[in-house]
């Protein structure tokens, strides 16, 4: 955190100007997740473009010394209220969406099992945040920070690109993923509030955000069952770099004439899964792993979703057919919408971000 | 009664997705409705399981849905009032641990229960796992020898769990705070009322000490109380040993009964059940032929978990579809209830007094106040 602004700092002049923007630099921004991986991220983003007066949102057990240093640090003349509550009370809600001009709203239930829980803690902590700002009506933007998890990907045929047309999953239930239940209902809570409400909105659905942090994505294997199976083969990879997506999120949430627009993220020269693997093996740590074709993994996540319905859920159905579509399938990505509408570029390259990712992978020693 | 018991579910979170799976595995029962106050709440639980209709009133669920019996899956401090309701409704209540804050409320529900003659139960679904099960059999059919002559039941909760540990110390308006014995309150009752099912006086005496582990003293934890120990003992001469642990390695749930002739050990995380032979062999013999028998045991115990897992009746969950099983077929056929009103009532009289030692001045004011608003 302490090297953030050094790591991201860029010219003025390669970042998008005010004149483009529905806000100004002293408008109020509130940024959910805050504290979060990036949260953090798109507080320096904000800096970065002159924005003067940002809230903070963090939950009461967040690690905040990351933005307690931002705050100590900031720029002069700038505002950045940490406000610690909870988005399940609509109290907190309230007083966090007070004269907010744009909400970026990233906080969400993640990493649970728990569907009940995944769904609290995104859609009923989403709808608290909408209904709050009803009651100002000072609201220009609301950014919600969705996930590709939400795309079905199946009537597609193999290498076909993914992009903001394609469709989202009907039946999210199904996937086994709490995470993807709750994405999908959190974007049709904002979309319903656009139309009942009025609320203008952007949904931005980042691919997998990576960067100095985390684990292998699951696009590229799995270690669940001992050896590291490689799932991924020669599919690309939806990488963004936390930067990236950062930079994509504040756009989207200030660039003007994209209401009710989606965007994609992904960052551009994205690697296949097999060239990431090899070179995490050579730059970070080498360990043993196990190719599963593209036709074995298929027959595997069926035999596993037939098992588990037979069996009554025995095994849950954490691997199905619609997750094999959606994380193995061989898919391309496109930034294009990203660039062409918001005039996003991505700060740092894939190159320079793998090279990052794998120094910190190396360093704490982590591995698949 | 129809042909197919009516269910209702009244509070839809984490631990009401535990339910209707397994409610959905029972034949003969249909899940009618389910309730919250959080319509999102209601609505998510409603479109991903069979249910006929979600409320967000408890009245309206009773009225329209009409069901038999009704799971109550809401927040502990709420489960007195909402299964008081349900019971003054007419309605079987099966009530999630911690069946209540206070052992008084307990015995108000019994006596509401047994006055509207209506079937109540609590949520000590672990005394109904394959292997419980396995050690009820051995215990009614005599092999401990006569009653237990002491019980030790050890019951471990990791706090390393990151999303759990995080959200309960780092909140100071988690509602696990507010309950009388915290977080204590909402995990030990499993561990509790298995040495309450094998002890028989109603009121046994307690001896509780508890403190705050070292490692949340680091995080400037002061409140809760995470290491526990009890001793527990009755006129008849059983007694007890309880322990509650979140820093114990490994992590374990365990039952050791031992009576006048034999012993049993109950490994409920690994299911195995081990029998203890009271004689010893002789000389070296008691040396190389227990051994031999100890592994016997444990092939026997792989292998029945293999069958019943073959046999897709191992799940995660299987002990509470089986209480779940039994308490449905006590309303059906008037069959005694799968938890006495005894034990429940032991196991809440053994809480109460291991709080009160903890903190002895703990409110007793809330049978003073209005009860909650439940609808």
């Amino acid at each position: 955190m302490n090297n953030l602004a050094t790591n991201i700092a860029s010219p003025e002049s390669a970042l998008p100007q005010h004149e483009s923007f529905i806000v100004g630099p002293d408008d109020r921004i509130l940024i959910t997740g805050a504290a979060g991986f990036i949260g953090s991220r798109v507080l320096q983003s904000l800096l970065d473009r002159g924005f003067r007066n940002l809230v903070c949102f963090v939950r009461p057990s967040s690690e905040t010394a990351g933005i307690e240093t931002m705050v100590e640090r900031r720029p002069a003349g700038s505002e950045i209220e940490v406000r610690s509550g909870n988005l399940l009370s609509r109290a907190d809600c309230e007083a966090a969406v007070k004269d907010v001009a744009v909400i970026l709203h990233l906080a969400a239930g993640t990493g649970e099992k728990s569907f009940p829980d995944a769904f609290l803690n995104s859609v009923v902590a989403t709808r608290n945040l909408l209904e709050a700002t009803l009651r100002f009506r000072s609201l220009r933007r609301f950014v919600l920070v969705s996930s590709f998890a939400v795309y079905s990907n199946r009537e597609k045929p193999n290498g076909r690109i993914l992009d903001e047309s394609c469709p989202v999953d009907e039946h999210p239930e199904l996937r086994g993923e709490a995470y993807c239940f709750a994405k999908v209902r959190q974007e049709q809570l904002v979309g319903e509030y656009g139309k009942s409400a009025g609320i203008p909105y952007v949904l931005v659905r980042p691919g997998s955000v990576y960067g100095a942090k985390g684990d292998i994505t699951g696009r590229v294997g799995i270690g669940a069952f001992g050896p590291f199976l490689h799932l991924g083969g020669s599919n690309t990879i939806p990488f963004t770099y936390v930067e990236n997506c950062a930079d994509a999120i504040v756009l989207a949430g200030l660039v003007k004439g994209v209401d009710g627009e989606v965007f994609n993220v992904v960052d551009d020269d994205l690697p296949s899964s097999r060239q990431f693997l090899r070179l995490y093996k050579k730059s970070a740590k080498n360990f043993k792993s196990i190719y599963v074709p593209h036709s074995v993994s298929y027959a595997l996540c069926y035999l596993w979703e037939k098992y588990s319905k037979w069996s009554h859920g025995q095994l849950p159905p954490v691997f199905n057919r619609r997750r094999w579509h959606t994380d193995w399938k061989k898919t391309r990505y496109s930034n294009e919408k990203l660039k062409t509408k918001l005039g996003w570029k991505p700060r740092i390259s894939t190159a320079q971000g793998l090279r990052r990712y794998m120094e910190a992978c190396r360093r704490d020693g982590r591995h698949a | 009664m129809g042909d197919m018991l009516k269910v209702g579910i009244v509070g839809c979170g984490k631990i009401a997705d535990f339910h209707a799976l397994q409610i959905q595995r029972i034949a003969g029962c249909e899940i009618v409705g389910v309730c919250d106050r959080e319509p999102l709440m209601a609505k998510q639980l409603y479109e991903r399981f069979p249910v006929k209709q979600y409320f967000t009133d408890l009245a309206e669920l009773l009225d329209t849905a009409r069901p038999d019996v009704v799971h109550i899956t809401t927040p502990a401090e709420s489960h007195f009032d909402v299964a008081r309701f349900c019971l003054e409704q007419g309605c079987g209540v099966y009530v999630e641990k911690p069946f209540t804050l206070y052992a008084e409320e307990a015995e108000r529900l019994v006596n509401l229960a047994e006055a509207k003659r209506v079937k109540l139960t609590v949520g000590h679904n672990d005394q109904f796992s394959h292997v419980a099960r396995r050690m009820r059999a051995l215990v009614e059919g005599g092999y401990l020898g006569g009653a237990p002559v002491h019980i030790e039941s050890y019951y471990t909760y990791d706090l390393g769990d990151p999303s759990y540990a995080r959200a309960l110390l780092g909140d100071k308006n988690h509602w696990v705070r507010r309950l009388p014995g915290k977080l204590l309150q909402n995990v030990i009752s499993h561990g509790v009322a298995r040495i309450a099912e094998f002890m028989t006086s109603d009121s046994p005496q307690v001896i509780a000490h508890g403190f705050v582990s070292s490692l949340l003293k680091q995080i400037d934890e002061s409140e809760i109380v995470d290491e526990l120990r009890v001793i527990i003992a009755e006129a008849g001469g059983t007694t007890a040993y309880f322990t509650f642990s979140s820093q114990m390695k490994p992590p374990m749930h365990q039952l050791r009964l031992y009576g006048p002739k034999n012993g049993l050990i109950l490994d409920q995380d690994h299911e195995i059940l081990i029998r203890l032979r009271g004689q010893k062999f002789k000389s070296y013999a008691d040396m190389f032929i227990p051994p031999a028998l100890f592994a016997k045991q444990h092939l026997g115990n792989l292998l029945t978990n293999f069958r019943l897992f073959l046999g897709r009746d191992f799940h995660m969950d299987s002990g509470m579809k089986y209480l779940i099983e039994s308490f449905y077929r006590s309303i059906r056929e008037g069959t005694p209830v799968p938890i006495s009103y005894r034990e429940i009532l032991r196991t809440a009289r053994i809480m109460d007094s291991i709080f009160e030692q903890l903190n002895p001045n703990r409110s007793q004011d809330h049978f003073a106040v209005q009860p909650q608003q439940v609808h």
